[in-house]
């Protein structure tokens, strides 16, 4: 299996706000990273070089973040990155179901050389190695396998998440979406090793897919002709497709027990751009307690169980207290904070008081001044 | 592949093969220009970033000393912007040919062992630098400077301390800056203006003069000792530049540990908008656990800090652990201070180990020396 495909987003990343900046798999993660760079990164430590990317809406950030792929050693002669946006509506060659992006990733994916088709979205965070599951796909000669992770559903992660039920034998009997609450069930991750020409003939037709249409209505409906097995991941999983989750899985990385895993720098690294912002100041009054602060910003108020991404600025006597501070955030001199999440370039003026609940975190939309 | 009929006004040749003995232990597995500096930077990336952002993108750099790290950091340098198909950086380590293969002996046997690349390029100028300064500089200013004095040979120099002067190159010139004398670390110095090691020559006379250097077999065929100075006893027309800016030779514990803290107080170096960019590799952010303490400090990514950390600069990946205390220092990448351990004025190079309660340094009010401690580099 040497070939990636990446299917459109769930949907663009909705805050409530219903400003739409960017699509899901550019979502800010960790103070560092975009989702995407899990999923590239992943790819590229399991030896696949050859990645389709079939963009949805909102998908200029995107772009932009992987460019040609040179971060992720995807800048590739021959295989690399490959684009498959969508055409504009006049400027169709066949006015038919071929134009679409996913027809179009189909046709290059039958001519490249592979037996296999690792199919996934970009809006999930982890850390694996494809090329064991691939082990199992070959050794089990399964048409799909399907990558899963057990763990219990927080309310939070119940849109957008499919789950299955798997027989003794490994076989996947089920696929469903809106699990229950609060119980451990087997979490389809977004991620499945597919034959080529099974996933060729399966999509077709389809004028758009996205992973949740994928698993629950595509492959839900071949459970009985095709041989779909399961794979188990016993890593860490998170899934943002809200606002919730972001807040939620995003102060997860404060965990060591979450982060390190995740990040495992010795041997699968996760790689994203890279830019040339200075190391991060610290004034002589900065208090800081666990926190993790990305490069660039500068700190001279209190933080305390934070996020804070790049080239952000916290004044002093500020205190930011359980918030996500998304990059060119300023935050001004006294200003109160908790339970907030600011979008980048956000302003909050001196002596402001912006507080949220932990099961309601106060987003600031882009570029606001508060 | 050098496609002829590409040319350059200007290519710039770094020197960056020098042994940088005196930063021992440092510099035992790493060139001097390959340390790492002010957290994420490493020595070399402001003059690469000098040339780029000065509209120079053809730069030879010539290495000698313990070359494999620094060639595997510029690598085709795209961090800088200089891999590019006509032009860019050039690695020039020495080599050998058909009937001789030498090391080179001076800065100015350097130069002349790669004026066929230059040659390549048929510039009009040459800038010379060092690559173990810490500065930032616009020498296209200093070229057009150049051009208008019309000039053979143009050296940059700065204003240094009276008191400090005879511990630099000095340069005594008229009124118009026409430099009239070279005087090396003189007990009496006459000015106050030092070289700052950086030339731009007219590519003719300096293909002269090194040709002239080469063939005289007691010169030590180096640029301050023996090239300048017989340009300047044959008459050609050589002017100072003067920089006013931020500039520093980090060529001894003390400097260096110097110019890292000059990165505290304004890690722009009074130029926000000049960038200085640099080769890094994506590495989470840093974490300050819920015992950490950071006060007037600079840290990069992946730090992971339980104790407490004050006036001191910490490059990527460094952990101090509970109960630990770090204060003005210089901590290179991946090193480890383990509980309880109190490091003071020191500079930590990259993957050192400091064990359990070990106190390492010296208080500097009391008359004490930077501490340096050995990485791990094997």
């Amino acid at each position: 299996m040497n070939v990636g495909l990446c299917l459109s987003d769930l949907q663009p990343q909705t805050f409530g706000d219903g400003s739409n900046h960017r699509t899901a798999s550019a979502t800010h993660f960790a103070g560092h990273f975009r989702l995407i760079d899990f999923m590239l990164s992943n790819m590229v430590n399991s030896g696949i070089y050859t990645v389709a990317i079939v963009l949805g809406s909102q998908y200029q950030t995107l772009l932009s973040h992987i460019g040609a792929g040179r971060e992720w050693d995807l800048n590739r002669s021959v295989g690399g990155v490959q684009y498959f946006p969508q055409y504009p509506g006049g400027d169709r060659r066949f006015n038919d179901v071929r134009d679409e992006p996913i027809q179009r990733a189909l046709l290059y994916l039958d001519e490249v050389k592979a037996e296999n088709v690792l199919v996934v979205d970009g809006s999930s965070a982890y850390n694996i190695d494809f090329r064991e599951p691939l082990l199992q796909h070959v050794a089990t000669g399964a048409d799909v396998t399907a990558i899963y992770v057990n763990k219990p559903v927080l309310e939070i992660d119940r849109d957008f998440t499919a789950y299955c039920k798997i027989e003794r034998s490994g076989r996947v009997s089920e696929i469903q979406s809106d699990p229950p609450a609060g119980e451990p069930v087997n979490q389809c991750m977004g991620a499945y090793i597919v034959k080529k020409t099974v996933l060729i003939r399966l999509l077709s037709r389809e004028r758009s897919c996205d992973m949740t249409k994928f698993s629950c209505q595509v492959l839900a409906g071949t459970l009985k002709s095709l041989k779909v097995i399961g794979w188990e991941f016993s890593g860490y999983f998170a899934r943002i497709c809200s606002l919730p989750t972001f807040f939620h899985y995003n102060m997860d990385m404060l965990d060591p027990q979450n982060r390190e895993p995740l990040f495992d720098f010795n041997s699968r690294r996760i790689h994203t751009r890279v830019h040339d912002s200075t190391p991060t100041k610290y004034g002589q009054d900065a208090d800081v307690q666990n926190s993790i602060v990305a490069n660039g910003c500068l700190i001279e108020g209190k933080i305390e169980n934070c996020v804070v991404f790049r080239n952000v600025k916290v004044h002093a006597g500020a205190v930011v207290r359980n918030s996500v501070l998304q990059r060119e955030t300023v935050i001004g001199a006294n200003a109160e904070l908790n339970w907030i999440v600011t979008d980048k370039q956000v302003i909050v003026s001196e002596s402001r008081t912006l507080l949220g609940y932990k099961t309601h975190p106060v987003y600031i939309e882009r570029g606001k001044i508060v | 592949m050098i496609m002829a009929g590409y040319y350059k006004e200007c290519v710039a040749m770094l020197l960056a093969g020098g042994s940088g003995s005196r930063l021992m232990p440092l510099t035992e597995h790493i060139a001097k220009p390959a340390i790492s500096f002010g957290g994420k930077y490493r020595i070399i990336d402001f003059t690469l970033s000098n040339c780029v952002h000065s509209g120079i993108d053809t730069v030879g750099v010539l290495t000698q000393y313990m070359p494999m790290y620094l060639h595997d950091y510029i690598g085709k340098g795209h961090p800088w912007d200089l891999d590019l198909m006509n032009g860019g950086v050039s690695l020039l380590p020495p080599y050998s040919s058909g009937e001789r293969s030498d090391w080179y002996s001076g800065t100015a046997n350097s130069v002349y062992q790669n004026r066929h690349f230059i040659e390549t390029y048929k510039p009009v100028y040459v800038l010379v630098l060092a690559g173990d300064h810490v500065y930032k500089m616009d020498y296209s200013l200093m070229l057009d400077s150049h051009k208008k004095r019309g000039a053979d040979c143009s050296i940059a120099v700065i204003d240094v301390p009276k008191k400090d002067a005879s511990r630099y190159g000095i340069i005594n010139t008229d009124a118009r800056d026409k430099i009239v004398e070279f005087e090396e670390k003189p007990a009496k110095p006459k000015s106050s203006l030092a070289s700052m090691g950086i030339y731009i020559f007219n590519w003719d006379s300096l293909k002269e003069y090194l040709e002239l250097d080469n063939r005289d077999e007691q010169s030590d065929k180096d640029f301050g000792k023996n090239v300048l100075p017989a340009m300047l006893a044959a008459g050609l027309k050589m002017f100072a530049y003067r920089f006013k800016g931020y500039w520093k030779d980090v060529g001894t514990h003390e400097s260096l540990w110097e110019a890292n803290m000059d990165m505290l107080v304004d890690s722009t170096l009074g130029m926000p908008d000049w960038h200085v960019l640099s080769r890094s590799r994506s590495r989470p952010p840093h974490h300050i656990g819920q015992t950490g303490r950071v006060k007037n400090s600079l840290l990069a990514s992946d730090c992971q800090i339980s104790g407490v950390v004050e006036n001191s600069i910490l490059s990527r990946g460094v952990v101090v652990e509970d109960a630990a205390t770090v204060r003005n220092s210089i901590v290179m990448s991946d090193a480890v201070i383990k509980r309880g351990a109190v490091v003071e004025y020191a500079i930590l190079d990259e993957r050192s180990v400091i064990e359990a309660k070990a106190v390492v340094g010296q208080q500097r009010e009391s008359g004490g020396k930077i501490t340096v401690v050995a990485g791990s580099w094997t």
